[in-house]
């Protein structure tokens, strides 16, 4: 392989924080021309890999070449002089700027800005590359598939040969991926040496060359895009990963939450719930599927009474929740797993005994009075992590030394750990390493076997057919339809694009009927 | 190698390195004011900076003459500070009021507030808790308790009205409590010319002397039963933060309120109870400025500059102390000991109060700017990493 | 390595030598100091604690120790000095002096009042002087030495209203206390006088002598410290039309001689406490005058008589008569101010002095 002169390479390459290594030794190619995936759970290292590339991070140990030449980037626009273009997964764009204003952010060539130059310079870029986008729209106002699209244009504005694209279907939408995809083999085959950073197996073996897998900072191995979905998972966690979920039938029992027009605003007054009904009854799960943004997030935050209700009303075994606040929600035995943990489900600065109590540190047994029982807090951590498999040495670490997977375990734990009449769990397993989301997933079935009505916002297709006993689409804050959970993951895919049911149905079998193939 | 520890550190040697960069940081802080405040000293000295343009000539005068000027006043600073049981007794009197008003500030960090009102709530606690001690005539003990308890519970009104305001209106601490300042700052100047409190006889502000029984009861020197209060108060927001339901939501409010509220607690009600705390604490800071004793014996009476800047100087001490209670203790006493040292340096060693007061922002700043220490001292960098690389094989 | 071990200190010699050289007010003033050979040393030791303006406060706690600087280089005593932070500080401050084994110690301000009493009467071999604050029953050891403010400051009402244009003259003071509003009353009054004098009605602005209240900076000490604040108050009685004015705020009151200056000749101000033409010379043009409180005289005097053994606890009261207080020369103003007028101003002195005209109520 050294003797490979053509292509970007990184050799040995090794960086460290403090004691702990991210990367050791990794060596990765990329050639012009293909589509290199580097796939690994979160936390394996891939992130800090494309940093210490993009010139953000400086290794500790090992060397970039390009063509064969090395190459020392002490900043990102050194790596962009190179030929190497990022498209990061939190795009870095000004939301109130044009897209043409964003193309020439951070290269403004001298006090005037020459917009007409940056508005031909977008369409010339989109026109190569067939990648249509308004260079006046302002960021804000357009869909997130365009945005991730002038984030593209960005990187390509460079003429980079190499780009990288780190975890850029997390935020879209199937048919978004779907053109995502599309675009990416017109870049391949337009010669350019790409990137493409998952961990999610059905889209590595759609599109990959070649396929890389990291764990736990090394190069643990690599395999064909032909390899089964079951064989990457096992590279990965380094053991087989079952991922479809052994579950019961639903033993269906009383309505326990009742949602009657439940309309939510959001702080500036636009409705974003809007007049959305459902029931769900005890020993069911019921899904919530739909592309993120589409009002899950208001409405499971709405439940838990965090987000005021404009109107209708929130029934939970016939008690009247709908102006409670989330301490009385909680005591009315409502369990929450928020979608973004690091922002509302998890306190880093806190020990993770603490975090384990988050939501009842102020009552028997883990207080009395006014005191803390510290012992209590901390025999129900040991307890919980055994129980939920905490890989920590110690439940007096703080919180931010866990793992993603093991964070969610946490924040899990806590609520399965009472008596609970409803769980809430949005994206339970986001940024969750394949074998942390089948524990995770085993332990919300085995809550809905208690009798638990279960609501499980996902944005991810493949949790939902696992987990759902139905599926509640929503578009746009409105209910799409409420429809089985072995419903075709097309007519799904279009339902979240807000197409009804029956519509959507049609459509896919015309579909069908012409490719005469499926699409998974 | 296939079986890889899961913690990239022992837990107690991460200890130790934390707390051990913590207390180096401070002390190198500390080491390093007291070098550039010689530097100050030996320019701002006309006579010793002029012997430095015979440095090459005559470098034993040059030398000499910095060297007595600035070994006369750390001397006479270290004398001051900590030379003799009525030094050390005058050092605590000076850090009582700074650890009570430190520990005001410091909590309300630790909720995420930024408490830039102990000023005005210690003058609050300076006004009613004088007013007990000169107005009213109780039995001894139960008169100090009275006069204490006004000066707490004017304090945490003062702050409580700030929690309310920032709970109810999402108006900002910081300007709500700059402006409350002013507002207490005024308001004792106008009560000091009203009759209540203004002391017969004298059209000066300025208050009747607080009665005997009302004053913190003097040990030694300049030591007073205030001093230990301030420590008990210390301990006891240091149960109040580890050890409470309150202080764990205080905690979580402050450091990730999303999740406090996601799990039931109310940022709100938090808001309020802390900044009510809060200002309890600074309450008592201006009590202990009004009731405890002064070189004289007796306590100071009230006047508009009684409690000084005591709640400025608490922002850098609860910096100094990082928001911990004992750090505030210590932080409290090292600048008790530079007021009482920096007396020592001027009434001795003739050095100006403004190199007190320039030692003072300087520690704050390197301590402030650790990035700074670390960079000019090496051998913390150094020492850090090795730590960190022990650690890592461990 | 080495080099750059060697380079510093040189740096730093060349730096401090040039610091020394770019320093000459404080060199020629250390020199006398330092050369005291006309005088003989002496063992006394007199000293000084300041209020929580400090030393360099523009104002009386400047002036009081110019008093001390004059004793050390005149009569060749020690000295020490302990400034203040807080009011909290004084007793400790003062006892510090007294530790530092002072014969005399003179304290500044009335808020070291209850501090130096106290101390007087536990050090009763040790002098005390206090500026600006006055005992009814002092100790034998403690001498209070006050100034009669309103008596220049009437000379100055008076003058000020023969020099108006506008019919309205203004002052303000920096905070509502007596020593500040002894200078505001009796300026008040001194235009009355012009007022009875020639039948004209001069306007007084920012100080009423029948409600004792007018314009303050701000209601605490922070009013002497704000020149912003004084700026802004002057700014205001010049948009009344006050074209004289007497800021009587310490250093707040440099914004009442900005105002002047900026106004391009139309607006006056005077000082206080000390001849603005020398205390803040750079506005001399704008300074008709100003209103002396000699406490560097004050205080010299008391450290020489408990120096010579003449100290007693009699109240040292500044007045006109005994140029203890005093209104400063017109300097630049001297042609602007009519031979009548000066004759008036000699006559009413006189006046003063003779208890034939009262400056207060």
């Amino acid at each position: 392989m050294s003797a490979q002169t053509t292509g970007l390479q990184l050799k040995a390459i090794t960086k460290k924080f403090g004691s702990f290594v991210a990367n050791d030794a990794v060596d990765l190619d990329v050639r012009p021309g293909e589509i290199h995936c580097l796939l690994g759970e979160n936390g394996a290292g891939k992130s800090t890999l494309m940093n210490v590339l993009y010139g953000l991070y400086q290794p500790d140990g090992g060397e970039i070449t390009i063509d064969g030449s090395r190459q020392h980037f002490a900043n990102p626009k050194q790596a962009m002089a190179a030929g190497i273009g990022m498209v990061h997964q939190h795009f870095m764009l000004v939301d109130v700027f044009t897209v043409a204003e964003n193309m020439i952010l951070g290269r403004e060539p001298g006090l005037v800005v020459d917009m007409k130059a940056a508005r031909t310079r977008v369409q010339e870029l989109s026109a190569r590359y067939n990648l249509p986008v308004d260079p006046d729209a302002t960021i804000e106002a357009l869909p997130v598939g365009i945005q991730q699209r002038v984030e593209i244009l960005k990187a390509l504005a460079n003429d980079a040969k190499f780009l990288i694209f780190d975890e850029p279907t997390a935020v879209l939408t199937p048919q978004e991926i779907d053109e995502l995809m599309i675009v990416m083999q017109k870049l391949r085959d337009e010669g350019k040496g790409i990137v493409f950073i998952t961990h999610k197996l059905r889209e590595v073996r759609a599109i990959a060359d070649r396929i890389t897998v990291l764990r736990r900072g090394k190069i643990v191995g690599s395999a064909e895009p032909g390899a089964s979905e079951a064989e990457l998972a096992e590279l990965m966690v380094g053991r087989a990963v079952d991922l479809s979920v052994d579950k019961a039938p639903a033993r269906v029992g009383e309505v326990r939450l009742r949602v009657a027009d439940l309309s939510v605003a959001n702080p500036i007054g636009a409705v974003v719930v809007d007049s959305i009904s459902f029931d769900v009854a005890g020993g069911e799960i019921l899904c919530i599927a739909g592309v993120q943004g589409n009002g899950q997030s208001e409405l499971a935050d709405a439940l838990l009474g965090n987000t005021p209700v404009v109107s209708g009303s929130i029934n939970l075994d016939g008690a009247d929740i709908t102006h409670a606040k989330p301490r009385e929600t909680i005591l009315a035995g409502v369990g929450f797993v928020p979608e973004d943990r690091q922002h509302d489900g998890f306190i880093g600065s806190f020990t993770i005994a603490e975090n384990l109590v988050l939501n009842r540190f102020d009552r028997p047994p883990f207080a009395k009075g006014l005191s803390l029982d510290l012992a209590a807090i901390h025999a129900n951590a040991e307890q919980l992590r055994d129980e939920f498999d905490i890989r920590t040495p110690d439940v007096t670490n703080r919180g931010s030394s866990l793992s993603g997977g093991n964070a969610q375990k946490v924040v899990l734990a806590r609520e399965l750990s009472r008596e609970l009449s409803l769980l809430i769990a949005s994206q339970p397993t986001r940024g969750v390493y394949v074998g942390a989301i089948e524990f995770l997933h085993k332990r919300i079935v085995e809550e809905r076997d208690k009798g638990t009505a279960v609501i499980l916002v996902s944005t991810e297709l493949e949790e939902v057919e696992a987990l759902a006993d139905r599926v509640l689409v929503m578009y746009r804050g409105k209910v799409v339809g409420i429809v089985a959970s072995d419903t075709p993951r097309d007519v799904m895919g279009l339902m979240m694009a807000g197409i009804p049911y029956a519509e959507a149905l049609a459509v896919s079998q015309a579909d069908d009927a012409s490719a005469g193939k499926d699409h998974s | 190698m296939t079986n890889h520890t899961v913690s990239p550190r022992p837990t107690f040697a991460g200890y130790l390195a934390t707390r051990w960069r913590d207390w180096s940081v401070t002390a190198s802080a500390v080491v390093l004011a007291l070098v550039v405040g010689a530097v100050v000293m030996i320019v701002a000295d006309a006579e010793v900076a002029a012997n430095f343009a015979y440095l090459f000539t005559a470098p034993g005068l040059a030398l000499g003459s910095a060297w007595a000027k600035v070994s006369t006043a750390y001397s006479a600073l270290l004398l001051g500070a900590v030379g003799s049981p009525l030094a050390l007794a005058q050092t605590t009197a000076a850090a009582a009021p700074l650890i009570c008003a430190g520990l005001a500030v410091g909590l309300a960090f630790r909720a995420g507030l930024f408490n830039i009102g102990a000023q005005g709530q210690a003058i609050w606690g300076s006004i009613l808790a004088a007013y007990v001690g000169f107005a009213v005539q109780l039995p001894p003990v139960i008169h100090l308790i009275v006069a204490v308890a006004a000066g707490v519970l004017g304090g945490a009104v003062w702050g409580g009205i700030v929690g309310w305001l920032k709970a109810k209106t999402g108006a900002h601490e910081v300007i709500v409590t700059i402006m409350m300042n002013y507002v207490a700052n005024g308001l004792l100047a106008w009560l000091l010319s009203t009759a209540l409190f203004m002391r017969p006889g004298r059209q000066d502000p300025i208050s009747p002397e607080v009665h005997p029984t009302a004053a913190f009861p003097v040990i030694l020197g300049q030591l007073h039963v205030g001093f230990f209060v301030a420590l008990a108060a210390a301990g006891a927001v240091w149960w109040l933060l580890d050890r409470s339901t309150i202080g764990f939501a205080i905690r979580a409010v402050g450091a990730n309120p999303n999740a406090a509220s996601t799990s039931g607690m109310s940022a709100a009600r938090t808001t309020i109870i802390t900044m009510t705390i809060a200002g309890a604490l600074a309450g008592l800071a201006g009590a202990q400025s009004a009731l405890g004793a002064s070189a004289t014996g007796t306590p100071v009476p009230l006047t508009v500059g009684l409690v000084g800047t005591v709640g400025f100087d608490a922002i850098t001490v609860a910096l100094l102390g990082r928001s911990k209670p004992l750090g505030i203790v210590m932080a409290g006493l090292l600048f008790g000991g530079l007021s009482a040292g920096g007396l020592a340096m001027q009434s001795i060693a003739q050095t100006p109060l403004t190199l007190t007061m320039l030692l003072q922002a300087l520690i704050v700043l390197f301590v402030a700017a650790p990035q700074l220490v670390s960079t000019l001292v090496p051998i913390l960098k150094a020492r850090t990493s090795r730590v960190a690389v022990a650690g890592g094989q461990a | 390595m080495k080099k750059s071990l060697i380079a510093p200190p040189m740096f730093g010699a060349f730096a401090l030598a040039l610091g020394g050289c770019a320093t000459p007010p404080a060199a020629t003033t250390a020199a006398p100091a330092a050369s005291t050979s006309t005088v003989p040393v002496s063992d006394f030791k007199a000293c000084m604690v300041s209020d929580a303006g400090g030393f360099d406060d523009k104002s009386f706690n400047e002036t009081s120790y110019a008093g001390l600087t004059k004793a050390k280089t005149e009569l060749g005593v020690q000295s020490a000095e302990v400034q203040s932070k807080n009011d909290a500080d004084y007793a400790r401050n003062v006892q510090a002096m007294v530790d530092a084994k002072c014969n005399i110690i003179v304290t500044v301000g009335f808020k070291l009042g209850d501090a130096t009493q106290a101390a007087a009467k536990k050090n009763p071999e040790i002098k005390f002087a206090i500026v600006d604050y006055a005992y009814d029953k002092p100790q034998a050891n403690l001498k209070g030495l006050v100034f009669n403010t309103s008596e220049p400051s009437f000379l100055a009402g008076y003058l000020a209203a023969s020099l108006t244009k506008t019919g309205k003259v203004g002052t303000f003071g920096g905070m509502n206390i007596p020593t500040v509003t002894s200078f505001m009353d009796g300026y008040a009054r001194g235009v009355a006088q012009y007022n009875t004098a020639k039948g004209k009605s001069v306007a007084v602005l920012g100080w009423s002598s029948a409600k004792k209240d007018g314009s303050f900076v701000a209601a605490g000490p922070e009013g002497f410290g704000d020149v912003a604040g004084g700026k802004k108050l002057a700014a205001g009685l010049m948009a009344q039309g006050a074209d004289v004015l007497l800021p009587v705020a310490g250093p707040s009151g440099e914004g009442a001689l900005q105002a002047a200056q900026a106004s391009g000749g139309k607006v006056a101000s005077m000082w206080v406490d000390t001849d603005g033409c020398v205390s803040a010379s750079k506005y001399c043009a704008v300074i008709p005058s100003s209103v002396g409180k000699a406490m560097d005289v004050a205080v010299f005097e008391a450290i020489k008589a408990a120096k010579d053994g003449t100290f007693n606890n009699d109240v040292f009261v500044g007045t006109l008569a005994n140029s203890g207080a005093y209104l400063a020369p017109f300097n630049q103003w001297d042609s602007k101010v009519s031979a009548e007028t000066k004759a008036e101003l000699e006559k009413i002195k006189a006046d003063i002095i003779a208890g034939t005209i009262k400056t207060t109520a």
